[in-house]
Formats: C-alpha cells, sequence, structure tokens
C-alpha cells in the first residue's frame, strides 16, 4: 500500500484513507500469517484438493450436529431399552416402525396401536391443510396489496415483516396473554358486553388460534416471496392487458396468477414443509391442548423422547425417521420446483 | 380508423411539466412521427392518447368524440410497446386472440382475424411458439399482429424498432411501411431515430422540452427547419450552424445564424473559397464521404464544419480544404434561434 501511494507520490490522507491503510495493513499481516501454512499443505496434497480444505471446517460442523445426529436416531430407531448410549441399547430391528404403523385403520386413530402417533399426524394434517389455505390466500392478498401505490406502502411492508424477526416463542407468549381466560380479548369483549371465551379449552378454537398465530408469525416472509414475483413482471404486460380491454379480475386471473405461479409453487412447497414440522409455536401456546387436539407429529416425538415419564428414544426415533423421509420427499419436490423455476 | 385531436394537452408530474400545452390535428389514415431528443416528452404523449397516462389539461378527441378522460380499455386504440409486452406464458395465438376474447368475439372469428393477421405478418408457422421461442424480429411482428386483430381506431407504436439489430430494423421499418400501405390505418409513431421518422412519416412532429417545435413532411421539415433546435435534430450529420461574419457580408443579410447541410458545402478553388478548413477527421462510407474540419476563426477552437462528398476522398487528417457554401441551400436564423423567411429554399420549394 504505501509502496503504491509513494509511486503515485500521492500519499491518502483523512480518516477513510488512514482506516482503508489500517484495515489493508491487518489483512496483510493475517495472510503473512496464514500463507507459510497453506503453502506446505498445498505442496502436501496438491492444488486441485485444496477446496477440500476450505470446505473442512463447515463439513466438520454438518457432520457433528446434522448428519451424526441422523445417524444416531436411526440407531435409537431399531433398539430397544431406556439407555442412552447406542452400545448398550438390544437391537430390535423394525419393531418401533411396525408399533407406529400398526393401526386397524389409518383414518382412526383410536384403532391404531400408537394412538398418539396418529393423532399427532391428524392434528398436523388439519393443520398443515388450514395453514397452508390461510397463508397462501392472506400472504398474496397482502402481497397484491402492497404491489399497489398505497400510501406508505414501505412502512406496510415493514409492519407485516417484522414478526417474522421474532421467535417462535415470543410469538407464541405474545398470543397466549392475548387469548388466555383473562387475557386481552378476552378484556376487550367482557368491555363491549360479551362473554369470556375459552379458546384453549375449546379445540377448535384451539386449532384456530394455533393457525392464525403461525400464519401471523410467518405470513411476512412469504408475502416477500410474492411481492418479488409481483414486481418481477414488466409494468407494460399490464399496460398490454389495460390497452387490449381486460377487466381487473382477468387480468388477475390470466395475467398475475400464471406469472406469479412459479412464485407461488414455492411458497406453497414451502409453507408445507414447514406445516409438517411445526413445534414452538403450538406447544407454547396451547401445550398440545385442550387434552391431544394440538398436539402435532414433533410434540408426540419430544413427548416420547423426553418428556413421558418412560423416555422411549426408540418410538420417537422411529417417528422422526417417518417424519424425516416425509419432509426428504417435500424438499425434494422444492428443489424440483425452485432449479425449474431459474431454468 | 379514425383521425385524433389534441388541444393544449398538458402533463405535470408534481413540479415538472413534461408536456407544456400541445396542439395537433392527425387526419384518418395518416402515418405521424413524434421524434425529439431524451426527455422531450413524445413518449409521454403517446401514453397520454393510448390513455395508460391522465393529463393534467387538454382535450383529446378521437374522430370528434371527447376522450380525455375514457380509460384506455375504452378509447379503442392498439399500441405496439418497446419492449413488445407479449404476455410469456401465451402463445402466439392466444397473445393475438386476447383482446379479441375480452370483447366477446366468436371463437370462429376470432381464429379467422388471427390467421389473416398471422398471414399477413408471416406468422403462420408459429402460433403455437411462446414468445420465448421467437426472435426479436418475430417478437415484434406478434405485437404488431396483437394490433391489427384489434382493428383499432389508431395504432400507436412506442419506438417499436430499438430493439432490434440495425438490419433487422431496417427490415422491419419497410414491412411497417408496406403494412401501412396495405391497412391504411391512421399511426402514430414514436421515435428517436430520425432515420425511421423520415422514411416512415407522412409528417413528422418534432418534441423538444415538451412543445412541438415543427410539423411537417419529412422534407418540409429537411428543407424549411422552423429555427435552429429543427436545423440542428433533422438530417444526419447535422445542419452546420455558422455565424454569419464568417462568409462574405452579401450573403449573410439580416441573420444571426447561418445553417447548411454537409451535402451542401463543396471543395472549390481557392479563389472561390468562403473558408478554408483544416480536415479533423475523414469518414469513408464508400458510396460517400464525411469530412469533419474545422474553420479557424481566430479563437482557441476552431469552428466545426462537416462536410459530405459524394463517393470516395483522397484527404487526410490536417489538409487544408478551400470550401464554397452554395448560396442556395443557406438557411438564415435570426438572433431568437427562427427562420429568417423568406429564404432562398423557400423560394425553390415545390411546397
Amino acid at each position: 500500500m504505501t509502496d503504491t501511494m509513494r509511486s503515485h507520490g500521492e500519499p491518502a490522507r483523512g480518516p477513510s484513507a488512514a482506516a482503508a491503510a489500517v484495515t489493508t495493513g491487518g489483512a496483510n499481516a493475517l495472510m503473512r500469517l496464514t500463507d507459510p501454512p497453506m503453502r506446505a499443505v498445498q505442496r502436501l496434497i496438491g492444488a486441485a484438493r485444496m477446496p477440500y480444505v476450505f470446505l473442512l471446517p463447515n463439513l466438520v460442523f454438518f457432520g457433528l450436529f446434522v448428519f451424526l445426529p441422523i445417524g444416531i436416531n436411526i440407531v435409537f430407531s431399531v433398539t430397544g431399552g431406556t439407555a442412552l448410549f447406542p452400545a448398550e441399547r438390544p437391537y430390535v430391528g423394525a419393531e418401533h416402525y411396525a408399533r407406529l404403523l400398526d393401526c386397524g385403520s389409518y383414518l382412526e386413530a383410536a384403532s391404531c396401536r400408537e394412538d398418539l402417533f396418529w393423532r399427532g399426524v391428524g392434528n398436523t394434517l388439519t393443520f398443515t391443510v388450514f395453514q397452508m389455505v390461510a397463508m397462501v390466500l392472506f400472504s398474496l392478498i397482502t402481497a397484491l396489496v402492497l404491489n399497489r401505490p398505497i400510501r406508505g406502502r414501505g412502512f406496510f411492508r415493514a409492519v407485516y415483516f417484522f414478526p417474522v424477526l421474532l421467535s417462535p416463542v415470543v410469538v407464541a407468549l405474545i398470543w397466549k396473554w392475548i387469548l388466555q381466560r383473562d387475557g386481552l380479548l378476552n378484556a376487550v369483549l367482557t368491555t363491549a358486553g360479551g362473554e369470556k371465551i375459552l379458546f384453549f379449552v375449546d379445540p377448535g378454537w384451539a386449532m384456530f388460534w394455533s393457525v392464525f398465530v403461525s400464519v401471523w408469525a410467518h405470513m411476512g416472509f412469504y408475502t416477500l416471496i410474492l411481492l418479488a414475483g409481483l414486481q418481477a413482471i414488466p409494468r407494460d404486460v399490464y399496460e398490454a392487458a389495460e390497452m387490449d380491454g381486460t377487466r381487473p379480475w382477468r387480468v388477475f386471473h390470466r395475467i398475475t396468477l400464471p406469472l406469479l405461479w412459479p412464485n407461488l409453487l414455492v411458497v406453497l412447497v414451502l409453507v408445507l414443509i414447514r406445516s409438517v414440522q411445526v413445534f414452538d409455536e403450538v406447544f407454547v401456546l396451547t401445550g398440545g391442548g385442550p387434552g391431544t387436539a394440538t398436539m402435532m407429529v414433533v410434540q408426540y416425538i419430544y413427548t416420547t423422547a423426553f418428556a413421558n415419564q418412560v423416555q422411549n428414544f426408540g418410538l420417537a426415533g422411529a417417528a422422526s425417521v417417518l417424519l424425516g423421509v416425509v419432509l426428504f420427499v417435500l424438499t425434494l419436490i422444492q428443489l424440483f420446483l425452485t432449479r425449474r423455476r431459474a431454468s | 380508423m379514425a383521425g385524433l385531436e389534441l388541444r393544449g394537452i398538458r402533463k405535470d408530474y408534481g413540479s415538472t411539466a413534461v408536456l407544456k400545452g400541445i396542439d395537433l390535428s392527425i387526419a384518418d389514415g395518416e402515418f405521424v412521427v413524434f421524434v425529439g431528443p431524451s426527455g422531450c416528452g413524445k413518449s409521454t404523449l403517446l401514453r397520454v392518447i393510448a390513455g395508460l397516462e391522465t393529463v393534467t389539461a387538454g382535450d383529446i378527441r378521437i374522430d370528434g368524440a371527447e376522450v380525455t378522460q375514457t380509460a384506455a380499455s375504452d378509447r379503442g386504440l392498439a399500441m405496439v410497446f418497446q419492449s413488445y409486452a407479449l404476455y410469456p406464458h401465451m402463445t402466439v395465438h392466444q397473445n393475438m386472440s386476447f383482446a379479441l376474447e375480452n370483447m366477446g368475439i366468436a371463437k370462429a372469428e376470432i381464429s379467422s382475424r388471427v390467421e389473416r393477421a398471422a398471414r399477413m405478418l408471416r406468422l403462420t408457422d408459429y402460433l403455437q411458439r411462446r414468445p420465448a421461442a421467437l426472435s426479436g424480429g418475430q417478437r415484434q411482428r406478434v405485437a404488431i399482429g396483437r394490433a391489427i386483430v384489434r382493428d383499432p381506431k389508431i395504432f400507436l407504436f412506442d419506438e417499436p424498432l430499438s430493439n432490434l439489430d440495425a438490419e433487422l430494423r431496417v427490415a422491419t421499418r419497410k414491412e411497417l411501411a408496406a403494412l401501412h400501405a396495405e391497412i391504411g390505418g391512421t399511426m402514430i409513431y414514436v421515435t428517436h431515430d430520425q432515420v425511421e421518422a423520415m422514411t416512415l412519416a407522412d409528417r413528422i412532429v418534432v418534441l423538444n422540452g415538451g412543445r412541438i417545435e415543427q410539423i411537417g413532411s419529412p422534407l418540409e421539415l429537411y428543407n424549411r427547419p422552423a429555427n435552429l433546435f429543427v436545423a440542428g435534430f433533422i438530417g444526419s450529420p447535422r445542419m452546420n450552424l455558422l455565424p454569419t461574419e464568417l462568409v462574405r457580408e452579401e450573403t449573410a443579410g439580416p441573420a444571426a445564424t447561418l445553417g447548411i447541410r454537409p451535402e451542401h458545402v463543396e471543395p472549390c478553388a481557392e479563389v472561390d473559397a468562403d473558408l478554408t478548413v483544416r480536415v479533423d477527421l475523414v469518414e469513408q462510407l464508400g458510396g460517400e464521404t464525411f469530412l469533419y474540419t474545422s474553420a479557424d476563426t481566430g479563437g482557441p477552437n476552431g469552428l466545426p464544419l462537416t462536410i459530405r462528398c459524394d463517393g470516395q476522398s483522397r484527404l487526410t487528417r490536417g489538409d487544408l480544404l478551400p470550401v464554397r457554401l452554395r448560396r442556395d441551400h443557406l438557411h438564415r436564423f435570426d438572433a431568437t434561434g427562427l427562420a429568417c423567411r423568406p429564404d432562398p429554399i423557400l423560394a425553390r420549394s415545390p411546397s
């Protein structure tokens, strides 16, 4: 740096130049420090293998915290007992899977040997269907409104995105405070002359608010994806439609929706994946109740492994593997759709 | 087809006036080209006519009917956009039939109109393709076809050739001229390319700073520019503008500025010369040569003077060249920049 400045005969001046000099100086010092060992490694393994050296830290991280737990989970799913170390657990084969899948009728949880698992599956399915419909519908409507030149558009865009930044537990606690027996909403209802509603005692209300809170918390993210899609539709296509005498509903139906379809597909699959994984918000909000009315699959896994008096890691592991397979398939679909969109 | 009348059209964006009072009449079947530099308001004027922009003041009449507040969809006009603006998810056939479906026209009639337009534009083989599978020229033809099938009162073209390469632009220009001759519709065409304007227009409207500088046939504008702006804008290379002191007094008259086109500056014997110029750059085009020269005015920079010569030239940079300005082609402009009338061209002009 100094040499360069000298060669131009124009020394750098001012605080920004000084900061740049310090940064560059620091970078140079770091390079001087790391250069010899890097050269030594390269001499040892060859330049072609160097990318793997740089990939190694992340690979180790993923190996320890993702792939290893998946492996352990699979081992747990085919072993029994309450011991924590796999070596101490007796091999039971597909026993846990058989237990989970042993049903008189898959449409009736009570006929299943592991009825709580199937209640969780049923609840998760109900939650997923309602959440997907509500999420896509409200995200789309919000994106369409925010895409119009309305007053305070930037403010509203921020407002709808803020809940995404909150922790799911915080979201659930806020809404629990609003919805509980003596919460804000019941205070408003009674002030307006109405009666208190026990939202967490009625199974219908509990599921409704589980879906509502989840939509409220995540809608901003999907709105953003759809808004980006809407803004990618060229303005002159709409002007051409206007010149062609297209009525507003037909513009939406024949122009906006088909051109937004790739984004909508991505949103649909992402919402589906997240719905199947739902746990924290609903668990904190309702605890899975009343009874098992809002108990999702992931809560079943958590309870079976950690919260029950007898910790059945094997059964929970098997349920995790089954859920993992479902998520894997859904992720493949999402990747396929995203790549098709990109191409 | 229909005529168009614009009276006192103004368009402001906040405190910025983009159109500052446009008055214009376009006759039924006329091909009118709006031309002007970037930001002169030509596209805005077209969009105002289309109904895609509202006016701040003024009236728009189509075939005598007031349409100033009428929605774009109800004006019965068709527009060809610079970017084509085709519906990317629809086939060529669907693109061309979409507006007709909106109008509730019967399917048989739609098919007949689309096929007729496709034949006219050589698109029959591409009707089932999507725009992404077409070349730029084909897309432009689809955009034109989409306008034709509607049988609009007026065709509006917003720089339709600007996204095409030079060769395709020339070919499509010819096709547009042929199309106008065939269907005879009223067409309004926006461009910044004066070759397009000169070759396509029945009349050219030269716009500058939101105002009309001159309206006239291409040759009227070329031969009798109303002011310095039009003189400098129409013609390529542009007209040479000279202070009157450079030319012998008897030719200058009362004008403040003289204008002369490059083809009207002739190399001559020194004894007949009005000026002696130094050649700065020679552009050999084969059939003609442009000499970019400068005349010595005594100042630090010479006065630029462009000369067009037929055929090829052996002159090189630095050569001194005595030139004569053809008296019968001198344009005179007063101190405000307006053309002094009558001038020699006016006297000679058949129009």
